[in-house]
């Protein structure tokens, strides 16, 4: 059988120095006591009493480390979709001291009429396996937790056959962040065609696979209106600014993906291939072509220039027929790499 | 788009840093309801439902035992702590909870762990077996519901289905081996016979893994490759748990040939699978000049044609020679 998790549990029990509470015990015990008060906590009363905390508390003196962990825990915690609270002390409002931490139980608990059959378990676990590695490995392993909290069993599926989906754009994770924080980002975008990339301050819309290709939908901050860009062409690691943004709806999501395939639909190029040739056998499976009588193929694109560089790389297999733009572009890049590769 | 030619190349997958204590946390809160919905049940089943040791679970179980609330003395009082029958689990490895405080309920996913369900489902929906978008759409509906707060958007448009991952799906269920044409990137075609172990998709590209009878070995096959493809009569004698798959999808071989080139610095991450560990990179003029591991020039002169005035080879000759060939050739198409 194969393990879920390579984890292990250090026993509080087995654990003589009182001090080395366990992360884990730690803030489980912070969780457990901020969901069983209504009125909440004060940040004094957490650190003096909860277990992990209290330890470490010194009753007269200074306790800042431990009122940084305590920020950090808080964080760790609403990571994991812990609805943890802040609330103003009744007659102390603005009081920034006296504030009350609780978690709320109705926003906590997973609502009593969702449940999930043996089937749609069965479907669950696989769509978290798509994530086996990757950006979102961490949340479908925990969110599969969660799900057989539920203790729904299924008959394992064929897990060895599995489908995998594998992103390795590094710009993946830091944006889905910011997604998750409605936070504005800046990157270096290399466009397709050009040589030097610009820098680019947007705020994140969607993470959109479109044509097995990762693409972000995001609003440029500075020219204005939305863009999609291509996380393949995203060359310098994502700044995440703390400068937030308005959350925007749903619905840009399904409208930019529309958009993305009205235009994938509208765009095409005849080319004719090498009967035979690597392009031929590659060119006629891509999505959506049409192969003509007289062996003219028929491709559906979204991009321009990544188009043209991309039959350029098949060199003598394709010979590009329309339309006309395309043919130059393909033919000009072929003479520049022949060019810079002469003697 | 670079043409996925050489065998050397190393898939860059985002190792995510092991959350450890917010996985242990996660795992924390979804057993103790699990344990409440279970008057007594032995932890080997517990270990199996969650697809842990036992001795992950024990531990779990010994940590719940001695936690709880600071209750109204601040102090933990028994009463304030979650309780266990210990006789029966230090003896019969049996869990009984028999006091519980706090927790009623299984929690809520966060955000993205919606959203990383949900794009599964989506990614799901694109193939064959599981087609069923009512389904699907209503348990993204669920899930949404389900969630803390609205699930980010990470989202994967719905493909047409592929007439050869069906037929791979096929081959599997019937235990029978798949035999197909496939053509490498030498532009060789060979009849391959083989046991399907495992299908993934790296940005535009499926690829099927399998161990194939000609070499007797795994080997990863580009699904737009493979012509001709249908099931053989011949059982299939490898599955997934008899071998041991790599991680990446490739691996550099003894024989790949290392290629100086110059590439814009801005396009260099396009490269990166290419660029080998350890790699000597000089910057000069915008450009870098470092170097790429390719199986053969055959691979090369793709993908550097893919990249017209981006990157040039520089040595070896013969290489040089192989890209400006594969151009002109190519450009010749255009003036007859």
């Amino acid at each position: 059988m194969s393990y879920l998790l390579g984890i292990t549990f250090v026993s509080a029990t087995s654990s003589s120095a009182a001090a080395r509470v366990p992360v884990e015990e730690r803030l489980f015990s912070l969780v457990l006591a901020l969901l069983a008060t209504d009125a909440g906590l004060s940040k004094n009363e957490i650190l003096s009493t909860v277990q992990g905390y209290r330890q470490r508390y010194a009753a007269s003196g200074d306790n800042s480390n431990l009122e940084r962990q305590f920020e950090r825990d808080k964080d760790d915690i609403r990571d994991l979709g812990v609805p943890l609270e802040t609330i103003e002390s009744p007659g102390q409002v603005g009081n920034n001291q006296n504030l009350r931490y609780r978690i709320p139980r109705g926003d906590y608990e997973l609502p009593a009429d969702i449940s999930f059959s043996p089937e749609e378990t069965t479907l669950l676990n696989l769509a978290a396996m798509v994530w086996r590695e990757g950006s979102l490995s961490g949340e479908s392993r925990r969110a599969l937790l969660k799900l057989r909290s539920l203790g729904v069993t299924t008959d394992d599926p064929v897990l060895g056959y599995a489908p995998r989906l594998r992103v390795r754009d590094a710009a993946f994770a830091p944006l889905s962040t910011a997604l998750d924080k409605n936070v504005i980002v800046r990157f270096g975008y290399l466009k397709p065609g050009e040589r030097d990339a610009r820098v680019r301050t947007v705020a994140p819309i969607a993470l959109i696979q479109h044509e097995g290709r990762w693409l972000l939908h995001a609003e440029d901050q500075d020219a204005g209106g939305t863009r999609n860009f291509l996380l393949r062409r995203i060359v310098t690691p994502v700044t995440t600014t703390n400068t937030r943004h308005p959350a925007f709806d749903p619905s840009a999501t399904t409208r930019a993906l529309e958009e993305l395939e009205e235009i994938w639909q509208s765009r095409t190029a005849d080319v004719e291939v090498l009967v035979g040739s690597d392009a031929a056998t590659r060119l006629a499976k891509r999505k959506g072509t049409q192969c003509s009588e007289d062996g003219i193929l028929t491709l559906h694109y979204s991009d321009f220039a990544l188009l043209a560089d991309e039959l350029a790389g098949y060199g003598p297999e394709v010979l590009v027929i329309a339309p006309e733009e395309l043919r130059e572009a393909v033919r000009e890049r072929l003479v520049r790499t022949a060019a810079d590769h002469g003697e | 788009m670079a043409s996925n030619q050489s065998k050397g190349r190393k898939i860059l997958a985002q190792k995510t840093q092991p959350l450890q204590a917010q996985d242990k946390l996660t795992f924390l809160l979804s057993l103790v309801p699990y344990l409440m919905d279970h008057d007594r049940i032995g932890v080997a089943e517990v270990a199996e439902h969650f697809g842990m040791t036992p001795e992950q679970i024990r531990d779990a179980v010994r940590l719940i035992g001695v936690s709880g609330i600071p209750g109204e003395t601040a102090s933990y009082q028994h009463e304030d702590l979650f309780d266990i029958s210990w006789d029966d689990f230090e003896d019969n490895d049996q869990i009984v909870l028999t006091h519980r405080v706090a927790i009623d309920d299984s929690p809520r996913f966060s955000a993205r762990e919606a959203s990383a369900l949900i794009a599964g489902l989506q990614y799901l929906s694109s193939l064959p077996e599981h087609a069923d978008r009512g389904a699907v759409a209503s348990l993204m509906a669920k899930l949404s519901r389900g969630a803390s707060a609205a699930p980010s958007q990470v989202t994967v448009e719905s493909s047409e289905t592929n007439a050869t991952l069906s037929l791979i799906r096929d081959s599997v269920e019937a235990g029978l081996q798949l035999e197909f044409d496939y053509l490498n990137s030498r532009g060789e075609h060979e009849r391959r016979r083989v046991d399907p172990l495992r299908i993934e998709s790296l940005d535009a590209d499926w690829y099927l893994r399998a161990w194939c009878h000609l070499r007797e070995a795994v080997r990863t096959f580009r699904l737009d490759r493979i012509s001709n493809p249908r099931i053989s009569a011949e059982p299939i004698t490898h599955g997934i748990d008899d071998v041991k798959l790599p991680d990446t999808l490739f691996e550099g071989s003894a024989h790949d040939l290392i290629v100086t080139i110059d590439v814009a610095v801005a396009a260099a991450p396009l490269l990166a699978d290419y660029i080998p560990d350890g790699a000597v990179t000089v910057e000069k003029d915008g450009r870098l000049r470092t170097a790429v591991r390719v199986s053969h020039y055959h691979g090369l002169k793709r993908l550097i044609g893919s990249m017209p005035g981006v990157a040039t080879v520089i040595d070896p000759p013969e290489a040089r020679r192989a890209v400006a060939e594969w151009a002109a050739e190519g450009a010749a198409r255009y003036s007859r």
